[in-house]
């Protein structure tokens, strides 16, 4: 049970390896640049929706980048819900 | 007295050499802990393995030489030093191109070999 914090965009060698290594009973939270990854329609949107682990994004980081009506089907976290994600899983990983 | 049960390390290296100070910061931490006595591995990931090139020649962009600073590793305690598999086919290198000898992980062992560690530090 890892929870992976992803801060780079979907074309990187970070996102690839982020996404070949989480499995499912891990998370992965989008921040910073990351968010974008989850732009709905997106190839990298697809391969988080085609990811095992659960998916989500921190929202203050996607309203800044003006994705809120455009992460299709991925939840939004706040920073209390970020903190108790890293309470709930025994690792975390940074990916950036 | 209650002893308490020592924790293990990875740390993941995903960053190449010379582009940032990611890769001494990595090397900078193993080489502390293994002065600490901390028990630790290594995970090269991605491009970090990279700094394993062997024939790195940094004298003349002023910095000091990643081959040869992770080539001393052996010399303080590192248990094991393990190298992600498709990052080695990605960048076309086989062991004998690397300054260490490695333990090759493969796809299935990556997050057996992440969940297997107390702390994960990603540099």
């Amino acid at each position: 049970m890892i929870l992976h914090t992803l801060n780079c965009n979907g074309n990187s060698e970070s996102f690839r390896d982020c996404l070949r290594t989480a499995q499912s009973g891990d998370a992965i939270l989008l921040l910073g640049d990351g968010v974008y990854s989850a732009l709905a329609n997106s190839e990298s949107a697809q391969a988080l929706h085609d990811s095992a682990a659960k998916v989500m994004a921190l929202d203050t980081d996607a309203l800044a980048a003006g994705l809120e009506t455009r992460l299709g089907s991925i939840p939004l976290v706040d920073m209390d819900s970020f903190v108790a994600l890293s309470e709930y899983y025994p690792r975390q990983l940074a990916w950036y | 007295m209650n002893t308490v049960p020592r924790k293990r390390s990875l740390i993941v290296v995903r960053h190449s050499p010379y582009g940032s100070s990611l890769a001494r910061s990595a090397t900078d931490l193993a080489l502390a802990m293994g002065a600490f006595e901390q028990d630790f591995d290594l995970l090269f990931m991605g491009a970090g393995v990279l700094q394993l090139l062997s024939d790195q020649d940094s004298a003349q962009i002023g910095l000091r030489s990643a081959g040869k600073v992770l080539s001393s590793l052996p010399l303080y305690d590192v248990e094991s030093v393990f190298v992600d598999g498709a990052a080695m086919r990605r960048y076309g290198l086989k062991a004998g191109d690397l300054v260490l000898p490695v333990n090759v992980v493969d796809d299935a062992g990556l997050h057996p070999l992440l969940s297997a560690a107390d702390h994960l530090v990603s540099c």
